[in-house]
């Protein structure tokens, strides 16, 4: 029976995201975030969401875990179209001529 | 159309004399199987002829119907002028089946793009169905112009079209030039049954995409009707959305994409087409593809280069493709920053091949990087994190074959020095401070010296100390304790390690020191009060041995003191101890009452008997010792030896005396246990087991796991455990099986100690890799963890296997016999059946003379034997 290697922590996302804190971020930065989000996302009415930003906190409060996070995150098979940026999907509004160009050709 | 076709249509349809049916059409059939074919042309022209020969008004009405699907064909081809003259040639001469050619009438007006006289008819309110049908199905399809459908002159300006098309034109204009509120998307003058309805789609798809809420986007992409004109602009916004990988847009719908998107839909795209390319393992693709999607990161993102061209060297790397022809693709080398090495170690990490240590190298290399760009300090906790890190991946390496690469790699490995060509020079003066290879991450004793020198904490010492354990030499273990001692004094776990150490060395005295120790920082640590117990034995052992029975008795009240010395059977041991005093000074009326007072506290004379074995044993007594203290056991006893046997186990676990079970009993305990179900507890079992194994009975430690097994629950991992201690060397696959499922049982149930000795054992067997079975089982070594339903079928594989698995290696044995030995008669009954006469003599031969002892016939218990 063949089985897999597998990471011990969860990586499929990045706590720093998920709490909204830049890499460089300590401490107490970090639990400030995480309060606010905690605020924001509160377990009674979104646990989902909670246990999620949570699950961040635990990674990072640790710095053995962080440490950890930082070496195993990285994932050299992922798509390669992953590393574009959210913020490579700025839409620009074109007016509606090419889109009914669009439709318009056969 | 010439006149010679031109046919009256003159008689009705005859009927069949006596039915009253009517006469078929000749031929009728092939006409409509022609015309399914798409030959309308062929069936025209036999449709034509049947109505000559016919003249009827169905054969007049077959004929129609062949002309409808020609004129049909001929606006599919373009031919829109043969089209409409055909079809005002078949409504002059036909003029009876007007109603046939509605919808073709419909079609050749939209043909001529007419939309004022395509529409013309719906003005008039007797319109036939069909015709209203067919010019909604042509306004649905091939409508593009919403701006010419609501200034429709034919139709009244309040007629629903007009006003719909009107809404639908501002509602477009509106999502295509900025935000829209979601009241502007409701669009009530247009029908959700009407002609125009996917056009209301398509807005509210616009809307959601510019909104950037690409699920709902797509959710009203896929109940867009594919029929519509708005089809049309579902493949360009589904790049845009990047849920296509479709290359062929046409040429307005990739410049929709431009323009909306800018060129990085164009790099999402040649992206994906390079994941697809890396997918094939084929050059020829892969770096064409890297070409394109590097130029086009250029383009469209050239902030990404540098990251992109780090993974594709890393994808490169893992697939060996050629690095010259990379490197030209790429435009150039990618730089080998900590990003790179980090990327490159774990991408060797995840793959599905054994690890190799210069694993190890890689990781250096990212930490050297990482150091000098200031991801942390050479000293930090993350620095403390990869070495640990990196010592666990040593971990996983055969010792052999670690300590073959150690030797070999300073004189072999000549560093990364080709990765470092064309690096700019920052890169390289970080690999220039490192001139001498220092090899020290080959080393895990020097990975974790490192990590617990800069963050010393319980995990790492605990994992220090269980490597060290593995070493053969103990010091090296005690070594880590002293350092774990020295950095956290505060831990008891290394001062137990320590007096356990010095007790099995004999130094009682330190460990009795390092006991003191241990006490005073966690007197009621479970593992410190069995620890006191084990040592107050140990030492009334030693006096045994002495022949002090005055300190022995001390000894044994010292034991008495003690709480833990009070549970279970273990006074019974306190009075075995006794017993073996008593036997010391020779006074059998006082060791003949202490006898029945252990028979009495253990329920039984063979417990007894066992008991006072294994205190005799602890004081170095031989049996002729101790002979005339002891009854022998009734040849055919009427309790359970194996409920006895097991309880004793269970007693010398406790007290840190382990029992050695008289070899003689082995053939009737294996006999009872496979004969007897749920008399034994599961810690009696698996006792029993560990003590079989401490002979070498893996046939009887095997039923002591399938016992185990049967009775299920919590404590499966431990007889799985037991099972891969009991199965024979060749069963390698199994062995490896019941480890892992052990490991991820243990995981779940949170139960360390579990899976630190499945570890333990995996990694034993791995470092003392000597034999045949561990070279052919080094290939697989890194696999452990499993899936619940993997859990699940080697559970019930070995709950099923009750059997020692030795007969289906029988044959290999064989010709062994047949040629050498075939005619040794003793041999020849190897195969029978364990024998009752053997099993039933169960008179303990320890310290009997040679002669006394029973003639033994060497017979093995089903299936044992060594294959070679």
């Amino acid at each position: 029976m063949k089985t897999s290697r597998q990471a011990n922590i969860q990586l499929n996302e990045d706590p720093r995201e998920i709490l909204g804190v830049p890499p460089d971020a300590g401490d107490e930065r970090i639990r400030d975030a995480y309060l606010r989000k905690v605020k924001e996302h509160p377990p009674d009415r979104e646990p989902a969401a909670f246990e999620r930003i949570r699950d961040a906190y635990e990674v990072l409060r640790d710095p053995r875990r962080r440490a950890l996070h930082m070496f195993l995150s990285a994932d050299p098979h992922a798509p390669l179209v992953s590393l574009l940026p959210a913020s490579s999907q700025q839409r620009k509004f074109a007016g509606p001529d090419p889109w009914l160009a669009v439709l318009r050709e056969k | 159309m010439g006149v010679k076709y031109k046919v009256e249509t003159r008689l009705p349809r005859p009927s069949i004399p006596g039915t009253g049916a009517s006469v078929p059409i000749p031929q009728e059939e092939d006409v409509r199987a022609l015309l399914a074919k798409g030959k309308t042309k062929p069936a025209v022209e036999l449709a034509r002829e049947i109505h000559k020969r016919c003249g009827w008004p169905e054969s007049e009405a077959l004929l129609v119907d062949a002309y409808a699907a020609r004129i049909r064909s001929l606006l599919k081809t373009g031919l829109k002028e043969e089209a409409k003259a055909l079809f005002e040639l078949v409504r002059e001469r036909y003029s009876s089946a007007a109603a046939r050619l509605a919808d073709v009438g419909v079609l050749v007006s939209a043909s001529s793009g007419n939309l004022e006289e395509l529409l013309r008819p719906l003005n008039d309110p007797a319109v036939l169905p069909e015709i209203r049908r067919a010019i909604e199905c042509v306004v649905k399809g091939q409508v593009c112009d919403l701006s010419a459908l609501a200034e429709c002159t034919s139709l009244a300006a309040d007629h629903p079209l007009r006003t719909a098309a009107a809404a639908l034109l501002r509602a477009f204009a509106a999502v295509t030039v900025g935000p829209v509120e979601e009241s502007a998307l409701v669009l009530p003058e247009v029908s959700h049954r009407g002609p125009l309805a996917s056009w209301k789609i398509l807005v509210r798809a616009i809307a959601y995409f510019y909104q950037q809420d690409d699920a709902a986007c797509e959710r009203c992409l896929g109940i867009i009707d594919p029929d519509s004109a708005p089809a049309r602009l579902v493949p360009a916004l589904r790049t845009m959305l990047r849920t296509s990988t479709d290359k062929r847009l046409a040429p307005a719908a990739e410049s929709l994409v431009a323009l909306v998107c800018g060129s990085k839909v164009s790099l999402g795209r040649a992206l994906q087409a390079l994941d697809s390319a890396f997918e094939t393992r084929v050059q020829e693709k892969i770096l064409p593809g890297i070409q394109r999607a590097v130029a086009a990161c250029e383009v469209a993102y050239p902030g990404l280069l540098e990251r992109l061209r780090q993974h594709i060297s890393v994808r490169a790397l893992h697939l060996d493709l050629p690095a010259r022809k990379v490197r030209a693709a790429l435009g150039g080398a990618s730089i080998k920053n900590a990003y790179f090495w980090r990327l490159y170690a774990r991408s060797v990490e995840s793959s599905n091949e054994p690890l190799e240590p210069l694993i190890c190298a890689q990781w250096e290399q990212f930490r050297r990087h990482a150091v000098a760009e200031g991801w942390f300090g050479e000293k930090g906790p993350e620095a403390a994190a990869l070495y640990l890190h990196m010592a666990e991946l040593l971990l996983e390496v055969p010792a052999w074959t670690l300590e073959r690469h150690r030797s070999r790699f300073a004189a072999h490995f000549s560093g990364f020095q080709e990765y470092y060509e064309d690096q700019p020079p920052v890169i390289r003066e970080v690999e220039a401070k490192y001139k001498k290879v220092d090899p020290y991450f080959l080393s895990p004793s020097q990975l974790f010296e490192r990590a617990c020198a800069i963050d010393p904490h319980r995990e790492a010492f605990e994992q220090w100390l269980n490597w060290a354990k593995q070493e053969f030499d103990g010091r090296v273990a005690d070594s880590v304790a002293e350092r774990w001692h020295q950095a956290l004094p505060l831990h008891s776990q290394p001062l137990l390690h320590l007096m356990e150490s010095a007790e099995k060395r004999g130094a009682l005295n330190r460990a009795t020191a390092f006991l003191a120790e241990a006490q005073k920082l966690d007197a009621v640590h479970p593992e410190v009060r069995r620890a006191a117990l084990r040592l107050l034995v140990a030492q009334t052992g030693r006096h045994l041995r002495q022949r002090k029975p005055h300190l022995v008795e001390q000894d044994v009240a010292a034991l008495e003191a003690l709480p833990e010395a009070q549970l279970a059977d273990r006074p019974a041991f306190l009075v075995a101890l006794r017993w073996a005093g008593a036997v010391i000074r020779g006074d059998a009326e006082l060791a003949s009452s202490f006898f029945g007072q252990i028979g009495r506290l253990l329920g039984s004379s063979a417990a007894a008997i066992l008991a006072c074995e294994n205190a005799a044993a602890l004081g170095g007594l031989t049996r002729a010792d101790f002979d005339r203290h002891v009854p022998q056991i009734s040849q055919d006893p009427a309790d359970s030896l194996v409920v006895a046997t097991a309880r004793v186990c269970v007693l010398g676990d406790d007290v840190g005396a382990p029992l050695t079970i008289p070899t003689a009993w082995h053939a009737r305990l294996w006999q009872e246990l496979t004969n007897t179900h749920g008399e034994l507890e599961s810690r009696q079992l698996e006792m029993l087991g560990k003590a079989a194994l401490r002979t070498d009975q893996k046939e009887l430690a095997y039923a002591a796991s399938a016992a185990g097994l049967e009775m299920g629950g919590d404590q499966e991992a431990r007889f799985l455990l037991l099972r891969a201690r009991a199965l024979p060397e060749w069963e390698l696959d199994r062995r490896d099986d019941c480890i892992a499922a052990t490991v991820e049982l243990g995981r779940r149930q949170r139960d360390m100690s579990i899976i630190n000795e499945a570890m333990e054992l995996r990694r034993g067997r791995r470092n003392a890799m000597t034999n045949f079975f561990d070279w052919l089982d080094s290939e697989d070594w890194h696999d452990f963890s499993m899936t619940t339903e993997e859990i699940q079928e080697v559970l019930q594989h070995e709950k099923h296997s009750r059997a020692f698995p030795g007969n289906r290696h029988a044959p290999l044995r064989v010709p062994y016999r047949e040629t050498v030995f075939l005619d040794d008669q003793e041999l020849e009954k190897d195969d029978e059946p364990c024998a009752l006469d053997d099993s039933n003599q169960l008179v303990p031969e320890m310290g009997q003379s040679r002669e006394k002892r029973p003639k033994r016939v060497r017979r093995d218990l089903p299936g044992q034997g060594d294959l070679f």
